[in-house]
């Protein structure tokens, strides 16, 4: 299974080419290196050809054709020379002096080097072998032809090209072996990662791929993979959890209409109480319509869906509107809004959900304030960056709380009694991650200073509705 | 609207809510036709002069949309009102520009729907045309842009009186918080806090407080109503 996996895993295939490439060079190489030294060889084993063919030619010029027949059987008697070949013709090519018989035939009749195979020796034995020859013409119309076995510079060849080719044969087992072995690594931990694949696919997120330690690419890719799983369980348990509590935001409401509906069925009561019950009934399922729509309105914010309508708009504008639609409200519950926003400061975004989002964080601000309180609202520029705050009086809310009011229904303590369904923030969360804005949240002392810093403004997007959109809007404007 | 033909269609394919919609329209005055796929409702649409329809977005065989697209073609201005589940802002904006005139998200009360319905009705209707509105002992000069009451003046700010007007324009009829939102404040989508009562609380104390009758009635679940007692 894993050895099929291998053969065909692109690792083996890369591995493969890279030997093939890394032989090339290496055959390249020792090619030359076989090539230059055989040549240097040759070289060095022609010179005291020469050097003797230079000293016989100069006893012939001093002693004449007898002194050199003479000097040649000197040679030929001296056993260091044995494996020297000597040979004196006349001008006809008739034998004169020399250990071989006569001329060999396939030696050219002209000055030079060339190589025999084989000679008829004067002794009578033929023997294979390979002679390195020197042909030179002599004063008088004479041939001298020197030679010298160098059959144990063939055989230093043979050797020289039977090393470099075994060596080349095991390169290429080496690299082949190395290519199979890495290969067989990379398919090993891609087939741990697939194994763990298939049995989250199988039986949930709480597996994870084994780390080896070694601190490689591969621990870091598992390490990536692991902490990517890590979030997405988080991500579920979140989901679990908001799941959970629609579920008894849901079940609460709806257990009272229950009841109150049975005892209606069962018990006769006059009409003025069924009526109410009635009414109760609606303003409770109005209760779950409106935290429904809510819960929607914000995945579909999160699923980042609607930057379609983001325009050029004025956060103080926006910000003026809204503190004018809470003055009434602020009023009813004894708090003095404090605006600040005079200069325009242009943001990019969607102006109804910016609208929704800045009410949910004004109305918090009136909720939870301090009675007879303040609230202070100021749209102002810090360092080009658009900042909307808001700051209360009331108790504010705990650091370690701070990230977790973001959550879908999550619900202070001390505010569990008071009307809301604990997805104001998550909202205004929301609309903030759709307009590329951080929330800050801060101590008033007392207490909750609320920041949205939104990114700078940059991209041009029309200012106003397209002819469509304001026909509609001119139409509605008109009922 | 005494003497006028109060005649509407309901084009809708599920039938517990059309039945619902279809008592709701009646018990309150008009004349109801139903028609319970794409291809009836826009044979219908055709043929009679409705004064208002309702539209469900998603229906078998032609497309709720696509219904309102055909008519405005055979230059049918029907006032339409889109009922739909898909409450997407740019759902809401796909319906209006096709040619829709309002839109509804379901669950919606049917109160709502019927204010809604009225409106529309009426705008096909007596299209108001007056530059001075009066209710009762109210006066609302909308070109002044002065609001009297008994003949002495109220202050009111800017939006306050764009409220005002809305509800006159619609007098005698239930004007939802969502509507209000929608025509005085240019935004789309439900309020979820009690704010805009508040605001009309306030707006009802420059207008009725100190005066013989109250003019803003709140109907309660629904909204609110300008009218001056019979």
């Amino acid at each position: 299974m894993l050895l099929s996996k291998t053969l065909r895993s692109s690792t083996l295939k890369l591995a493969f080419i890279y030997v093939i490439a890394f032989c090339a060079a290496i055959f390249g190489l020792l090619g030359y290196v076989y090539w230059s030294t055989v040549n240097y060889l040759y070289q060095i084993s022609d010179r005291p050809i020469s050097a003797e063919s230079a000293l016989l030619t100069k006893v012939y010029a001093t002693g004449g054709r007898e002194g050199l027949i003479t000097l040649i059987n000197r040679r030929l008697a001296d056993a260091y020379f044995n494996d020297w070949w000597y040979l004196l013709v006349d001008h006809s090519l008739d034998y004169v002096a020399g250990n071989v018989k006569s001329w060999p035939p396939s030696l050219r009749a002209t000055e030079g080097w060339s190589t025999l195979a084989s000679v008829a020796w004067q002794s009578g034995a033929a023997r294979p072998l390979s002679m390195r020859v020197k042909h030179q013409l002599l004063p008088d119309g004479d041939h001298l032809v020197l030679g010298r076995d160098i059959e144990y510079l063939d055989r230093f060849g043979r050797r020289v090209t039977i090393g470099l080719a075994s060596a080349a044969i095991i390169f290429l087992i080496l690299a082949a072996a190395a290519g199979i072995s890495t290969s067989r690594r990379s398919v090993a931990r891609i087939e741990a990662i697939n194994a763990t694949s298939r049995e989250i696919m199988r039986s949930g997120l709480g597996e994870r791929i084994p780390l080896r330690g070694t601190g490689d690419e591969w621990d870091g890719l598992a390490e990536n993979l692991n902490s990517m799983l890590d979030r997405i369980e988080e991500l579920v348990e979140t989901n679990r959890q908001v799941s959970d509590n629609v579920a008894h935001d849901l079940r609460t409401p709806l257990t009272r209409m229950r009841g109150r509906l049975e005892r209606a069925c069962n018990q006769r009561l006059d009409l003025s109480h069924y009526r109410s019950l009635v009414n109760d009934t609606i303003s409770d399922l109005d209760e779950i319509l409106t935290t429904f729509s809510s819960l929607l309105r914000i995945s579909q914010i999160e699923a980042r869906d609607r930057t379609a309508a983001f325009r050029n708009t004025d956060l103080s504008e926006i910000v003026r509107e809204v503190v004018e639609l809470f003055e009434p409200a602020a009023e009813e519950a004894g708090v003095r809004l404090q605006l600040s926003a005079d200069q325009t400061v242009p943001v990019v975004g969607d102006r109804d959900l910016l609208f929704d989002a800045i009410s949910n964080l004004v109305d918090n601000a009136i909720k939870h304030g301090r009675d007879r309180g303040e609230v202070w609202i100021a749209v102002a520029r810090c360092t080009d960056e658009p900042v909307l705050s808001i700051c209360d009086q009331g108790p504010g809310i705990p650091i370690e709380e701070r990230t977790h009011v973001l959550r879908r229904f999550y619900r202070l303590e001390r505010s569990r009694n008071r009307p809301g369904n604990g997805l104001g923030l998550s909202l205004v969360a929301a609309v903030a991650n759709l307009h590329n804005a951080h929330i800050v949240m801060a101590d008033n002392s007392p207490g909750l200073r609320i920041e949205l810093h939104f990114p700078i403004p940059r991209r041009a997007v029309p200012s106003t509705f397209d002819q469509q959109e304001q026909s509609w809007a001119i139409g509605i404007n008109r009922l | 609207m005494p003497g006028y033909a109060r005649h509407v269609l309901v084009i809708e394919d599920d039938a517990e809510t059309a039945e619902q919609l279809v008592d709701c329209l009646k018990s309150s005055g008009y004349d109801v036709d139903l028609a319970v796929d794409g291809e009836d409702g826009l044979r219908r649409a055709l043929a009679v002069d409705y004064v208002a329809m309702t539209v469900d977005r998603m229906l078998p065989r032609i497309d709720g949309i696509e219904i309102i697209r055909r008519l405005r073609e055979e230059g049918i201005v029907t006032p339409a009102l889109i009922l739909s589940a898909l409450g997407e802002v740019d759902d809401r904006v796909r319906g209006l520009r096709a040619g829709g005139d309002d839109y509804l998200v379901k669950p919606f009360a049917f109160r709502e729907m019927l204010a809604r319905v009225d409106a529309l009705a009426r705008r096909s209707g007596t299209m108001v045309k007056e530059t001075i509105l009066r209710i009762g002992d109210l006066e609302i000069d909308l070109l002044a842009r002065i609001v009297r009451r008994r003949g002495r003046e109220i202050e009111l700010l800017p939006r306050e009186f764009r409220l005002l007007a809305y509800l006159a324009r619609n007098a005698g009829q239930v004007v939802s918080r969502t509507m209000l939102l929608q025509h005085v404040w240019d935004l789309h989508f439900d309020p979820t806090t009690n704010v805009i009562d508040v605001y009309v609380g306030r707006v009802r104390r420059k207008i009725d407080s100190g005066q013989e009758y109250p003019l803003i009635h709140t109907i309660r679940g629904i909204g609110f109503c300008l009218r001056a007692p019979e």
